[in-house]
């Protein structure tokens, strides 16, 4: 099994040709073009600590398909304790690279498809888990980065996907082949496709039957012909032509890296397709998918809290208020939110299940609550980092000004701090902080594996909300509680009764 | 006449009413006619353990898995049967139809 390190991962992408355009320009490089370095800095780091022992139990993981050692990104979870291991690998490189690293997506495409195709074959006798399996093996051989590509263009999103106007807004079939078949659409926003080995396609909703030819998930290569990708935009993404400080994280960036992925009369050979049509399973291909993708979010992004909480304590440090109560109150505020976030993902590992495909999925109501604090609670320790930092993370100067002999040398003079801390080290870490909490990690945060909408319907459908009626109703004397009569040693009513008839001789007496 | 051995999961927040399950369980075999006897003690010697759980997470199965003496089990955990989804509502047909085929292949007959 080939497990490549930072440096090969890099390397392995140069075989690539894929057609990928920025700025109205076409790329010939991805390796080459500076804007996309920090993010592929970022999924090396995903190859680099599986090398280093240190990491090594968290980042590897042992294939259920050959018993050989392989990175934890290319695994099929068998166990509450893989489900665990995996967040606690999100939570690790975020810490490492405080932003994200893209890898994850494509893990929760190969586990939700795992698991789907296995509930597939049962109903209808069709033989996708089979060929996804030997799909799988090439991931873990290869130790390839699939994109997970879920999110379609979806244009007006009161019509199905059937029913919009151009019909390539949702991924969708065109044609059926002996050999294979034919696919055009457009997949939006998908993380670290540009920097990704293969393409690994997913329905973004519930198809009905008149949508049966979007009910679609397949894989190819990223270069394939007919696809094309556009770079999406981040704030301030174009600091990182300015020079090395005004980025604020110029080896890791700014969220993952998005991508549309436009695809236009794509063969897809049939070893490659792992549903075509069967409608009634896109409900749980996207729920699974993003069950596990939910309950990421309370690790990574809490590896992330754990940089920014870090930031923030050294430039209260550095402007030495760190003593101040306010400020230690607010760190603490961060803590408790950040180790929040992290006890949900924990638990919604811990309560994770084996699925009938063998492979194990988390707890998808705790997930779904993972996500919906994580779109709230980033958003406030972000605040309260921005709140600490104080208003020079808007308002600092631009490295170039630095650099100028004119402006340079007041400006570090003016910007200097406590004894000890270089004026250029409070720049850059002020620089951190605005990167990470005033850019587009923030709706990332919202957005990312669904709107809370999303998730609010998901915890809703598993509420129980009957059953703690029932509980209500039992609590509050409706129902017959049998322990509670148990314990009194009759029945309920005759109970009351005979309290009432107490209280009233009681009463009596007083009165 | 064959024995189940029953154990719950201790209940901590099921998805299913675990005693409602045994309960239409207990019914639809009287209906069958089949006569199954049902055994809490832990300690006596059973055909089967039925383990019922609240959620698929299935404490009782992982413990029960763990303990090392495995007889035959049917293992219910929230709405999921062994390898298999089902509704709460369709669960004990399900089950009968298991207890036959289980006991079949312990017997080599319907014991019932």
């Amino acid at each position: 099994m080939t497990m490549m390190t930072g440096k090969e991962y890099i390397e392995s992408l140069r075989a690539l040709n894929p057609e990928i355009y920025f700025f109205g320009q076409k790329i010939k490089s991805i390796v080459d073009e500076p804007m996309f370095h920090p993010h592929i800095h970022a999924a090396a780091i995903t190859y680099e600590l599986a090398h280093d022992p240190e990491y090594a139990e968290i980042m590897t993981a042992t294939s259920h398909l050959t018993g050989e050692k392989i990175n934890r990104f290319t695994h099929v979870h068998q166990n509450i304790d893989d489900l665990v291991k995996k967040v606690r690998m999100m939570r690790l490189l975020g810490k490492k690279t405080g932003t994200c690293f893209q890898r994850c997506v494509g893990l929760d495409g190969l586990n939700a498809i795992y698991v789907t195709t296995y509930d597939i074959d049962q109903k209808y006798g069709t033989s996708y888990h089979e060929r996804f399996k030997k799909y799988l093996l090439e991931v873990q051989e290869n130790d390839w980065m699939p994109s997970g590509a879920m999110t379609d263009a979806r244009g007006d999103r009161s019509l199905r996907p059937s029913k919009q106007k151009h019909p390539d807004t949702y991924l969708h079939i065109k044609e059926r082949l002996g050999d294979g078949i034919i696919v055009s659409g457009i997949k939006a926003h998908i993380t670290g496709a540009i920097n990704s080995h293969k393409i690994l396609t997913m329905p973004t909703r519930t198809m009905g039957e008149e949508d049966k030819d979007y009910a679609l998930s397949f894989a190819i290569p990223a270069d394939t012909k007919g696809v094309t990708y556009v770079f999406s935009r981040q704030t301030n993404d174009t600091r990182r032509l300015d020079g090395v400080l005004d980025a604020g994280n110029p080896k890791y960036g700014i969220v993952g890296g998005e991508a549309l992925i436009i695809f236009k009369d794509v063969f897809v050979p049939w070893e490659r397709v792992f549903m075509a049509g069967e409608y009634d399973f896109t409900n749980k291909l996207v729920e699974t998918f993003a069950g596990y993708h939910r309950s990421n979010y309370g690790g990574c992004k809490v590896g992330l809290a754990d940089v920014v909480i870090g930031g923030s304590n050294w430039i209260a440090e550095a402007h030495g208020i760190a003593n101040a109560s306010h400020i230690i109150d607010k760190l603490t505020e961060m803590i408790a939110m950040a180790e929040t976030c992290w006890s949900c993902t924990l638990a919604c590992s811990y309560e994770g299940y084996r699925t009938p495909s063998g492979a194990y999925h988390i707890n998808p109501l705790l997930a779904n609550v993972t996500k919906l604090n994580i779109t709230r609670m980033v958003y406030e320790w972000m605040r309260v980092a921005q709140d600490i930092a104080g208003g020079k993370i808007i308002t600092l100067p631009s490295e170039k000004d630095l650099d100028n002999p004119e402006s340079g040398k007041i400006i570090e003079e003016c910007f200097s701090g406590k004894e000890g801390f270089p004026p250029l080290d409070i720049i850059k870490m002020l620089r951190l902080i605005e990167n990470m909490s005033v850019g587009a990690g923030l709706p990332e945060a919202m957005h990312g594996a669904g709107s809370p909408a999303a998730q609010k319907i998901m915890i809703a459908r598993r509420s129980g909300i009957d059953i703690k009626m029932d509980l209500a109703k039992t609590v509050a004397g409706i129902n017959k509680d049998k322990y509670f009569e148990s314990i009194i040693g009759k029945d309920e009513n005759t109970h009351w009764d005979e309290m009432k008839k107490k209280i009233k001789e009681k009463m009596v007496q007083i009165y | 006449m064959p024995s189940i051995g029953i154990r719950y999961c201790g209940g901590c927040n099921p998805q299913i009413d675990r005693s409602k399950v045994l309960r239409n369980l207990k019914e639809l075999l009287k209906k069958k006619d089949l006569q199954v006897d049902f055994i809490t003690d832990k300690e006596r010697s059973v055909d089967i353990v039925f383990l019922i759980n609240g959620c698929m997470h299935a404490c009782l199965e992982e413990e029960f898995l763990r303990s090392g003496h495995n007889p035959q089990h049917i293992s219910v955990k929230g709405e999921m049967v062994d390898d298999q989804y089902i509704k709460e509502e369709s669960i004990p047909d399900f089950l009968i139809k298991k207890i036959i085929d289980l006991f079949n292949s312990l017997h080599n007959v319907i014991s019932f």
